[in-house]
């Protein structure tokens, strides 16, 4: 845990303006194929990145957080079918709501904390799943919500580069966050919940923002996914997402800033290779993952970082 | 600097993924549930495209080429499914793709279909709007929701003089719409009924069983597919219910499934089922060849009927690359608008006219089956009968 250092500003924005430079390409050399993977691999860049400003940041393992991505896709998707409500602005709503049920559950359990806090979030995701598939009107159920997409000529560059300016504006606000005055508080809660509440910072506000700002960030990208696939069903907020995402999240590097992108899109793209072996794959994840967090708990960012102890794994 | 290499080799190796081989092989994409409550479609599926391959590649394949399938699992799903059709698509770049048997899936790989504008025959999903919509790409040569009710199903429940029906309904496109088109039909026959709704996966349907013996009709009209109507059968019969009250049903292939007698026991006796295939009725000669190259193949008789219908719709894309002689997608679909081509139920021409279903729509003729001692006799429609229709007084 390195604080804020002067190892030279130059490389401080250098190494993201590069990376952005390298982001802008795929389109002009990937196959409509792998242009697919990458569009769903920022997507879980933004579920894995904004569950760690959560759990990795102030400690709080939630277990709603497909389900709030499912909250922002089902609004979104609602308004845009019923009320022919734009995908744009959709989104927003989806938003909107998503982080309003974010502070109201994180109002209701988050003083409970550690392991209560898990398994209500568990059965919160379980009950918000059962309604989903069960309502054959409004979300049609297992049929799946047939939704408009943000473009009227369909192009995968364009869905692109939209994940892509999303994915570095959370990116870039969740950076902020824990760079921030706020970002230390999270982090005083995460080290010693008694010590930061001693020294004055009112742990459940703190918490419960955190919660709040996570969950809205789930909506978001709920959102722009399901207006991707133009299908929205209830396996966007279902568990297996959910442990995905948690697994690239672990698997990555829990509570570093780059390991959750790093682990999305090594384990997007690996499961685009051993997807003949089916659902079989969240269980190797999960497998890894547990390994992991047992015996290289910083992830694969820890492992790299061990190697090349720089600035960039924070 | 060491750092930036090791980046771009690792893109590099990434970007090499979308490797395209030239292939010799014509590749046929195929759409179906290989895993979830339905898998027994996609073995069903497997099953038929082998023979269908065997038939085609011993005639020397299709423009002077082998033809290979790839086959997505769909799980019954439709996000998997959209996604599969994605993939085969823009990863196998296939010229053409069929299959599927579950509407809420065919619905959604319409949609990938249009976008990719691939050329899409299904076989197995009935909903009315996959034809409906009248996309240019999307053909089907298989059951619709609307033609089994109105031809089939209706007929024969007013031909037979039931008094009272129960429609049970699951929670999925075809169940929907399927329920509907009976409810408008028995409406219009003036027959009374009762609808319930069940989930798609349920698996106790004890709740809904007693509802329908307080209404006391003769016959359910079952809309479950997978193993879920086995429960239900088995059920029913444990309440009481059946076999006073018949039980039709409405898909058909669950009731053919190697499991269904070992999970419904006696109560399958005098169970009906939807079908296009019997042993003893075929309407052609490719019907014949499909049994005994089936025989050869596994040594025992074809039972889902389904294996048939994906054999037929390999033959139809095949055709239609023959007749384009090109592996772009407006020959092919022009080819496809005009197919005349004799399979095992029949001679299909596609429908084009446009603005209803019956828009690149085929449908072959369906039957009426009912379980008697374990064997299967056909009771409707009366010209292709090969027994009469048991009731228990």
């Amino acid at each position: 845990m390195g604080n804020k250092q002067q190892a030279g500003t130059a490389k401080k924005v250098g190494i993201p303006a590069l990376f952005i430079i390298l982001a802008i390409l795929p389109p002009f050399f990937l196959s409509q194929y792998w242009l697919h993977v990458m569009i769903i691999s920022l997507f879980y860049v933004m579920m894995a990145s904004s569950w760690n400003l959560i759990a990795g940041f102030t400690g709080q393992v939630s277990f709603a957080h497909a389900a709030f991505s499912g909250i922002g896709a089902y609004a979104s998707g609602m308004v845009a079918v019923n009320l022919g409500v734009p995908p744009w602005l959709g989104i927003l709503i989806g938003t909107g709501v998503a982080a309003l049920l974010g502070l109201g559950l994180g109002y209701l359990c988050i003083r409970m904390g550690g392991i209560y806090l898990s398994l209500t979030t568990l059965g919160f995701s379980e009950i918000l799943r059962i309604i989903i598939t069960n309502e054959d009107k409004w979300t049609r159920g297992t049929m799946g919500l047939q939704v408009p997409g943000f473009f009227s000529e369909y192009s995968k560059a364009n869905y692109y580069y939209l994940f892509l300016v999303v994915t570095i504006f959370l990116l870039i606000v969740i950076y902020w966050i824990v760079h921030s005055e706020m970002g230390l508080t999270f982090r005083a809660v995460l080290n010693d919940e008694l010590a930061a509440s001693s020294s004055g910072i009112n742990t459940i506000r703190v918490r419960i923002l955190a919660f709040t700002i996570s969950s809205a960030m789930a909506g978001l990208a709920g959102g722009l996914y399901g207006h991707y696939l133009m299908l929205i069903t209830p396996d966007i907020p279902s568990l297996g997402q959910m442990f995905l995402v948690l697994a690239m999240a672990v698997i990555g590097g829990m509570g570093s800033f780059i390991g959750p992108i790093v682990g999305s899109f090594v384990l997007e793209t690996l499961s685009e290779y051993i997807r003949i072996y089916g659902e079989y794959h969240v269980l190797l994840f999960g497998l890894v993952a547990l390994a992991m967090a047992r015996f290289a708990p910083e992830g694969l960012m820890g492992i790299v970082g061990k190697k090349w102890r720089k600035e960039w794994v924070h | 600097m060491k750092r930036l290499m090791v980046l771009v080799t690792v893109m590099t190796v990434l970007a090499m993924g979308s490797w395209a081989w030239a292939a010799d092989t014509i590749k046929i994409g195929v759409v179906g549930p290989r895993t979830g409550p339905a898998a027994a479609t996609g073995k069903a599926f497997e099953e038929g495209i082998a023979i269908a391959l065997d038939h085609l590649n011993a005639k020397g394949g299709v423009l002077g080429k082998q033809v290979e399938v790839v086959f997505e699992d769909t799980g019954g799903v439709p996000e998997k499914a959209a996604s599969a059709l994605e993939k085969l698509a823009t990863r196998d770049k296939v010229p053409i793709v069929v299959g599927e048997s579950h509407s809420s899936s065919a619905l959604a790989e319409i949609e990938v279909a249009n976008r990719y504008k691939i050329p899409l025959i299904i076989c197995e999903a009935w909903h009315d709007d996959i034809t409906k919509k009248n996309y240019k790409w999307v053909f089907r040569a298989g059951p619709v929701n609307s033609g089994v009710v109105d031809f089939y199903i209706a007929p024969f429940v007013k031909d037979n003089r039931f008094k009272k029906v129960a429609i049970v309904r699951e929670n999925s496109d075809w169940g929907v719409g399927i329920a509907e088109k009976t409810e408008t039909d028995l409406k219009n026959f003036g027959i009374p009924f009762i609808t319930l709704k069940v989930e798609r996966e349920s698996k106790d349907f004890y709740t809904e069983l007693t509802k329908i013996k307080g209404e006391n009709p003769d016959i359910i009209l079952a809309y479950i597919y997978g193993t879920g109507l086995h429960f239900f059968v088995a059920q029913a019969h444990e309440v009481g219910l059946s076999p006073k009250c018949l039980i039709l049903d409405g898909a058909g292939p669950p009731s053919l499934w190697d499991t269904f007698w070992k999970n419904v026991g006696k109560a399958g006796e005098l169970e009906l089922f939807m079908s296009s295939m019997h042993e003893k009725v075929h309407l052609t000669p490719t019907s014949r060849k499909f049994w005994d190259d089936y025989k050869k193949k596994y040594g025992k008789d074809p039972t889902d009927y389904k294996t048939r219908s994906i054999y037929n719709v390999v033959l139809i894309a095949a055709d239609a690359i023959n007749r384009a002689k090109s592996t772009d997608n407006e020959p092919i679909v022009a080819a496809l608008e005009k197919t005349n081509l004799e399979v095992t139920t029949g001679i299909v021409k596609f429908g084009l006219k446009q603005g209803t279903y019956e828009y690149h729509q085929w449908m072959p003729p369906m039957l009426v089956v009912q379980w008697q001692g374990q064997k299967q006799v056909v009771v409707y429609p009366k010209e292709a009968a090969t027994g009469a229709l048991k009731k228990v007084k």
